[in-house]
């Protein structure tokens, strides 16, 4: 009304004025941003089309595994991360963490101002101070330590390494919270370079791996399981695949893939290499003379077969250990150089770069701060204090210290005590680069306006040295110096440049020098097993799916992913076998005290205890990543009722951080880890488990053959073609029915076959779902309630006995049933079938009497209890706008990524031509690493679903008994039993 | 049996009219108030519960993604089967000529009415979206005519608990018409006579408003029969019609009603003993009325004993692993206290009334009475929830415990029967009093001492005789 007056009354030249002016912001809006922040397009199109989703390829920083993305932006901002399938190390799939990272985009608690000491500052005042400080100690000839992590930029490598040159006395110190460490000295001690050398799985016939996590959390995950996939894959006639043997300590995701599997102690692993260099040493007749050795902890004859198929297969075997300690890292270096993997599955040439750590080098730093001899300490990627906070005096030692600068964007442990916080950008909003591995070249671009005045890390370091410049030119300058000139491809650099950029990655041929040849003379034996004295624990500090190191714990996405193997959620806990639960006398959910004696003074913790079948009796495993401040945050998440608990510990925080109890630097002096006490407190915790019961406990009630949901077949029955007799009837054989087909189908029946043999059970899937479908996150107290609402979770069963649980994991989602028991039961129609064979659900039109999902009888619906808190407008942008946020009172469920059908038949008509198969994919499709899910049309007979579920011997559908005629296929998980040679009679004699 | 009159004391015609009016012109005594505050305070505390969870969500109860239906239906299928005694005595024990019916039915009448209102509010606020309830309702609409899915149980649901409580207050009302005649002859001029006036429609007590009353009567009574035996049987429907072990049963519909008549008749024996005694209706409802009921429990108790053997049986000879998983887990499974809570109540204490002695103990049977609705809604609590919180895929196992707030809605509803009961004492007679005049036998007789003639008795009067008003 007021503007309307005004303008009522304005006069001539007023008007001109006001008309100046608004032309004049109007042109000055219309000139060409600066090229660096301007958001390159894939193809140029003249606008930016609302509403359609543009695709830019980058690289994932979530890890140091360098995985390739494709960033989704709708309406100019990014929303969902997936993997680029042209990427030569993840050929697309993007794991839980990975995906997760997207969040961290839109954190409102993000510092994005710098700050010193706490308060918000400038840049101008940040860098002028810094410069300053750092021209006294440069004029002094002070000590300067830059702190990382791995850094795999290698654009960030030289922009440090070029400003720590203008110092006299200035060092880069990396570590890795998850320690790769040993597996270096290693390789410095047989190969003369510290390398970490990259494992090539789908070469490997025979995988033996001494308790590392390949598939979920070691080096580099997404791109073993592709390798893994491949290897695993069922070839030739009859079927073969790889066989995949884990000693371990705790069942890890990867133990619960492979065919053998033995729980042992932490220090017998040594043991076990040893002993199966001893036989391949004899079997190949080499030279190395061997001490002698204790008896094994796993039985002899399995050993001896096992050194026989390695044997007969040169070259084309993996023995791997994720172990601390660098004895056991030697043997494995030993035992792949007598088979011949050396430049064939084990890669030293194309070498990895995803763990550089040194704890050396960290143990040296500490003694130097403890000695008060730093004068500058730069932190970046990393979080000290919270790492090393088994070293009492880390904070003060850290506080101490005259100049100290993060880049940190996070209110974390290290970033309280800095002087100086001069936060990086969040890596969508910024350019960089990444060398993963030797000779692959990623570059990572923004996909988005910085979103506060937070600057890139390398812009802030350039600007120290002199070298003012922005990301873009840097990144640039550097990519034109040393990595262009690698290139044979001819082209100018543009075209280089701008071909990387479109693509995200370029590989390019090794350059790093060749290593020595092996050395066995640099190796050490492990000839006996010293395992914790009676009545106490070895402390095994893991890394969970998602959670890693913790970098992430504010994301509460990956707080509220149930871990693959326990299905806790929101917490770490205390594994402990059965036994030793019983020694205790602890259950699961009752919380111990773990205790840690030194010379001079105890440290302990308390944290719930978790049975876990498959867990050596003489560990205690807990996962790293919690406890972090940033964890603070969860505090007031989930909705808020009478009853309502919540997500975080007494102390604030989710979790224990398990590094008060050991560090990162215990590598060096106990490699297998800390000998703990533990003892009951009496008091309980009742732990958020979205699964209860892991076992088929139906099978042990009754004595009816209940078939297992998730089924596994040893690789001979298939081969054999008895795989019905076993019980396994395939699906599409069905009965003659008493009534007629009441759905009519339309040209298209979206069907989907999900492999359980390839699914690894990593949860990426879950995530990707989660982030697809705006699925809300509840918190600790609603999960703990079962209220958890995923779409689709990964249900693991156990088919064994405790000591040797031979877990199957599989992904289950609205089965999208062609006689759906949801469908009938519906007063009010919400639930319906559509023509192209979906189970509908019309959240509009839904009342909520909950009769579809007490119905439904895989339980795959989710209510919606309460309105769940939107709060946080910033973190809303993460939405996807394809997907309606559903309100309170409503059911929902997986839909079969409805808006990715509707987008492909969208476009596929307005391109005027038919929907191809592969056209469409769901969003866990195309997360999955394994490939285990495949999405189409059974309508077409050519479809890849339709030829699966019309051959695939494994095929079987879940619950296919009760007639609902499902749409999704299972194919059987397969084994490697007996008639590959590895005997299982002696299964259970002897573990460890 | 038979020869001991139904009524005691030899009441004249006016005394009994008397007797049971009289508690509406008196002020209501201590015990009356005491029991009324209670019930109010009850149903304020549900009532305060149900407004939190109308306005948090659904979440404020202890369901989660494995049970989604727990107290709230539990309470629902509990009331409807409370209901059930009322329609039973009124409408069938009638038709059967089974005179000593006319003591209680009125009570039984109006507790059916309750309790219908009790079960009706739980489908309504167990839904997500309660204030879109009116979705369940066939109406033309305009949204492309979109219809309700007649195949859904929940659906016929609706229709059956309508159609009952339609029937049931449109039945009660017609039986209470000559009584509200005599209530309006006896009140002073004044809004009281209006009320009574109007609701009387005018009864003028003549031999042709008695014919067309009678006619009218047995009519309805006609139509409430068939409605016990449907409404349990649509009711069961509800876990009948699904594919989940423990619910997808054909015994479900005899078994239900069966269950809901004994729990009925356990709640009519509940109330009666009460009304009894704080109403001073001794000499109307005898320990002969209360023998009969007890004796209808143990044939009842029976039935609902043979309803569980035939489901073990069932489970156990169907060779089905997921229904005898179902059954084992009910059995020995986490919540199996609540199954043998439930077989305690409802199978071995009411054995315990094959003994005369027990039958004729007033406080005996009240205890017995009471301990038997407690079985009767675990019951169900039985086969909602431990069907539900471990069907086929063992990933989905959940267990199930109660919020504060759930046991307040459940109490709330006790509550909400009990103020309703209370004020219906105090406002209308709880005892028929034209039908009760009937079985004095002074229409035949009129002027002569009572005698009871064994004859009489044999061939049965007529099903009711009208009565003479006197004032």
């Amino acid at each position: 009304m007021s503007d309307q007056h005004d303008f009522d009354q304005l006069e001539r030249r007023s008007f001109l004025k006001i008309a100046g002016f608004s032309f004049a912001s109007v042109l000055a809006s219309c000139s060409r941003a600066p090229v660096e922040k301007a958001i390159p397009l894939l193809n140029q199109p003249a606008e930016m089309p609302p509403g359609r989703a543009l695709f830019y390829a980058s690289t994932c920083a979530a890890c140091e595994a360098g995985c390739g993305i494709l960033i989704k932006n709708r309406d100019g901002r990014p929303i969902k991360l997936e993997g680029n399938p042209d990427h030569p190390i993840s050929k697309g799939g993007l794991c839980a963490a990975g995906q997760a990272s997207i969040l961290g985009l839109y954190d409102s608690l993000r510092i994005k101002t710098p700050l010193i000491q706490g308060n918000k500052s400038t840049w101008e005042t940040v860098d002028a101070e810094i410069i300053s400080e750092l021209r006294t100690i440069a004029a002094r000839s002070g000590r300067v330590r830059f702190l990382t992590g791995t850094v795999t930029s290698p654009t960030l490598r030289a922009t440090i390494d070029e400003f720590l040159s203008t110092f006299r006395d200035a060092r880069r110190i990396s570590y890795d919270p998850l320690s790769r460490s040993a597996i270096l000295d290693a390789h410095l001690r047989t190969h003369g370079v510290r390398i970490l050398p990259r494992f090539r799985f789908e070469m490997a016939d025979t995988i033996v791996a001494l308790d590392a996590d390949f598939l979920g959390t070691w080096v580099s995950p997404v791109e073993h399981t592709v390798g893994y996939r491949e290897g695993r894959r069922l070839k030739g006639q009859p079927a073969r695949m790889s066989y995949h043997v884990q000693f371990e300590p705790r069942l890890s995701l990867t133990g619960a893939n492979a065919d053998r599997r033995f729980a042992v102690g932490p220090e017998a692993l040594g043991l076990i290499a040893a002993h199966l260099a001893e036989r391949i040493i004899s079997r190949v007749h080499a030279q190395i003379e061997v001490p002698a050795l204790a008896s094994p902890p796993v039985p002899s004859g399995y050993l001896d077969r096992l050194a026989d198929r390695l044997v007969q297969s040169p070259g084309r075997s993996l023995v791997i250990s994720g172990s601390r300690d660098v004895k056991v890292q030697l043997l494995c270096n030993l035992i792949n150089h007598l088979l011949g993997n050396y430049g064939k599955t084990v890669d030293i040439e194309q070498r990895s770069y995803q763990g550089e750590g040194n704890e050396r080098d960290l143990s040296q730093l500490i003694e130097e701060l403890r000695a008060g001899d730093v004068d500058a300490l730069f932190v970046l990627g990393v979080n000290p204090v919270y790492d090393l906070a088994g070293i009492p005096e880390i904070s003060s030692l850290i506080s101490r210290i005259p100049l100290s600068v993060t880049f940190s964007n996070q209110q974390d442990e290290t970033t309280e005590l800095m002087k100086y916080t001069c936060p990086d950008h969040h890596p969508l909003e910024s350019w960089g680069d990444s060398e993963a591995v030797e000779g692959v070249f990623s570059l990572s671009q923004p996909a988005i306006a910085p979103l506060g005045a937070s600057r890139a890390a390398i812009e802030s370091i350039a600007a120290w040295s002199g070298q003012a410049g922005n990301a873009y030119d840097l990144v640039r300058k550097h990519w034109h110096g040393k990595i262009f000139p690698r290139w044979k491809g001819g082209t100018s650099f543009d075209e280089f440049w701008d071909k990387t950029l479109h693509d995200g990655w370029v590989e390019l041929p090794p350059s790093s020098p060749r290593p020595n040849p092996f050395n066995a003379k640099g190796v050490t034996w492990v000839t006996q097993v010293d395992g914790p004295p009676a009545g106490h624990f070895r402390l095994m500090p893991y890394a969970k799916v998602g959670m890693l190191d913790g970098s992430q714990a504010n994301n509460p996405w990956l707080q509220e992913l149930p871990d693959p193997i326990t299905k806790v959620t929101w917490d770490n806990y205390a594994c402990l076998s059965a036994k030793a639960g019983q020694d205790l006398g602890v259950t699961t959910g009752d919380v111990v005290r773990i205790t840690v004696s030194e010379s001079t003074a105890s440290r302990s913790l308390e944290l719930p205890a978790f049975i876990q079948p498959g867990q050596h009796d003489g560990v205690i495993a807990i996962a790293l990543g919690y406890g972090r401040k940033t964890t603070a945050r969860f505090a007031g998440i989930g909705p808020e009722w009478l009853e309502a608990g919540p997500s975080v510990n007494s102390d604030g925080l989710v979790g224990q951080n398990i590094w008060r109890l050991t560090s990162p630097l215990d590598a060096l002096m106990d490699p297998n880890g800390r000998i703990v006490s533990i003892a009951a407190t009496g008091k309980r915790r009742e732990l958020a488990c979205t699964q209860q019961h892991h076992r088929l406990i139906t099978s042990s009630l009754v004595s009816g053959p209940v078939k297992p949901p998730g089924r596994q077949v040893e690789l001979s029955v298939l081969n054999s073609g008895s795989i019905h007799e076993a019980g396994h009837a395939p699906a599409g054989d069905s009965h003659e029915d008493l009534w007629p087909e009441d759905h009519k189908f339309g040209p298209k029946r979206w069907a989907m076959v999900v492999d359980l043999n390839a699914c690894t059970g990593c949860s990426s899937c879950v995530v990707a779902c989660q982030i697809e479908n705006n699925i809300p996150v509840v918190g600790r107290d609603e999960v703990r309630r079962q209220r958890e609402m995923h779409w689709l979770r990964i249900d693991s069963y156990y088919s064994d006995d405790s000591t040797d649980p031979r877990p199957v994991f599989q992904p289950m989602m609205c089965q999208q049933c062609g006689h759906a028991p949801c469908e009938t039961v519906c007063p009010v129609l919400a639930t319906v079938h559509s023509a192209d064979g979906l189970n509908q659900q019309v959240y509009n039109r839904c009342v909520g009497t909950r009769y579809c999902a007490n119905n439904c009888p895989y339980k795959t619906r989710r209510f919606n209890w309460f309105d769940y808190p939107r709060e946080d407008r910033l973190a809303n942008m993460v939405l996807n706008p394809d997907v309606t946020v559903r309100t309170r009172g409503i059911m929902e469920k997986c839909s079969f990524c409805i808006q990715r059908i509707q987008e492909a038949r969208i476009r596929a008509k307005s391109e005027g031509r038919e929907l191809k198969d592969g056209a469409v994919m769901t969003a866990c499709q195309q997360s999955c690493p394994a490939s285990a899910i495949h999405f189409g049309d059974l309508n077409d007979p050519t479809s890849r679903v339709s030829r699966l579920v019309a051959e695939d011997p494994r095929r079987y559908r879940v619950l296919e008994e009760l007639n609902t005629r499902p749409a999704v296929t299972y194919l059987a998980r397969v084994r490697n039993g007996i008639e590959e040679g590895m005997a299982r009679e002696e299964a259970g004699t002897n573990h460890g | 049996m038979h020869s001991q009159p139904l009524v005691l004391g030899h009441k004249s015609l006016g005394q009994v009219t008397e007797d049971i009016c009289a508690p509406m012109n008196r002020r209501p005594g201590f015990l009356w108030w005491a029991a009324f505050l209670a019930s109010l305070s009850l149903l304020m505390v549900g009532g305060a519960a149900v407004a939190y969870q109308l306005s948090t969500g659904i979440g404020t109860w202890g369901l989660n993604r494995t049970v989604g239906w727990a107290f709230d239906i539990t309470n629902f299928v509990f009331w409807i089967g409370i209901g059930h005694a009322g329609t039973l005595i009124s409408a069938i024990l009638f038709l059967l000529r089974q005179r000593w019916r006319t003591s209680v039915n009125r009570a039984a009448e109006a507790m059916t009415l309750f309790a219908v209102m009790c079960a009706g509010i739980f489908p309504i606020i167990h839904m997500g979206r309660p204030w879109l309830a009116f979705w369940m309702f066939p109406y033309p609409n305009a949204r492309g005519s979109l219809w309700i899915n007649f195949r859904s149980p929940l659906v016929w649901d609706f229709f059956a608990i309508s159609t009952y409580f339609t029937i049931s207050l449109v039945f009660w009302y017609i039986g209470l018409i000559p009584d509200l005649a005599t209530l309006r002859d006896r009140q002073r001029p004044g809004l009281k006579r209006k009320l009574f006036a109007f609701f009387s429609l005018g009864w003028d007590g003549s031999y042709r408003t008695w014919l067309h009353y009678e006619t009218v009567y047995l009519l309805l009574a006609g139509l409430a029969t068939p409605l016990v035996i449907s409404v349990h049987t649509i009711v069961s429907w509800d876990f009948a019609t699904s594919v989940i072990p423990g619910w997808h049963a054909t015994i479900f519909p005899p078994y239900f009603v069966a269950g809901a008549i004994f729990s009925g008749m356990a709640m009519v024996l509940t109330l009666m003993i009460i009304a009894r005694k704080t109403m001073h209706l001794e000499d109307y409802i005898t320990p002969r009325h209360i023998d009969v009921m007890a004796k209808l429990l143990i044939l009842t108790s029976g039935m609902v004993a043979l309803a569980y053997l035939t489901e073990l049986f069932t489970a156990f000879y169907s060779g089905n692993p997921y229904e005898q998983m179902a059954f084992v887990n009910r059995l020995a499974g986490p919540m199996a206290w609540a199954y043998w809570i439930m077989v305690s109540c409802n199978v071995f204490i009411p054995q315990l009334l094959w003994f005369r002695r027990v039958r004729a103990c007033l406080p005996a049977v009240f205890a017995i009475s009471i301990l038997i609705n407690v079985g009767m809604w675990f019951e169900r609590f039985v086969i909602i929830v431990t069907s539900l919180h471990r069907d086929y895929l063992p990933s989905s196992w959940a267990d199930y415990a109660p919020t504060l707030i759930e046991i307040a809605t459940l109490a709330g509803s006790f509550g909400l029967f009990f103020t309703c009961y209370l004020l219906f004492c105090r406002i209308i007679p709880v005892v028929a009093i034209g039908e009760v005049k009937g079985v004095l036998r002074h229409g035949t007789d009129h002027g002569r001492p009572r005698t009871v003639e064994p004859e009489r008795e044999k061939t049965g009067p007529p099903a009711r005789e009208p009565a003479v008003v006197e004032v």
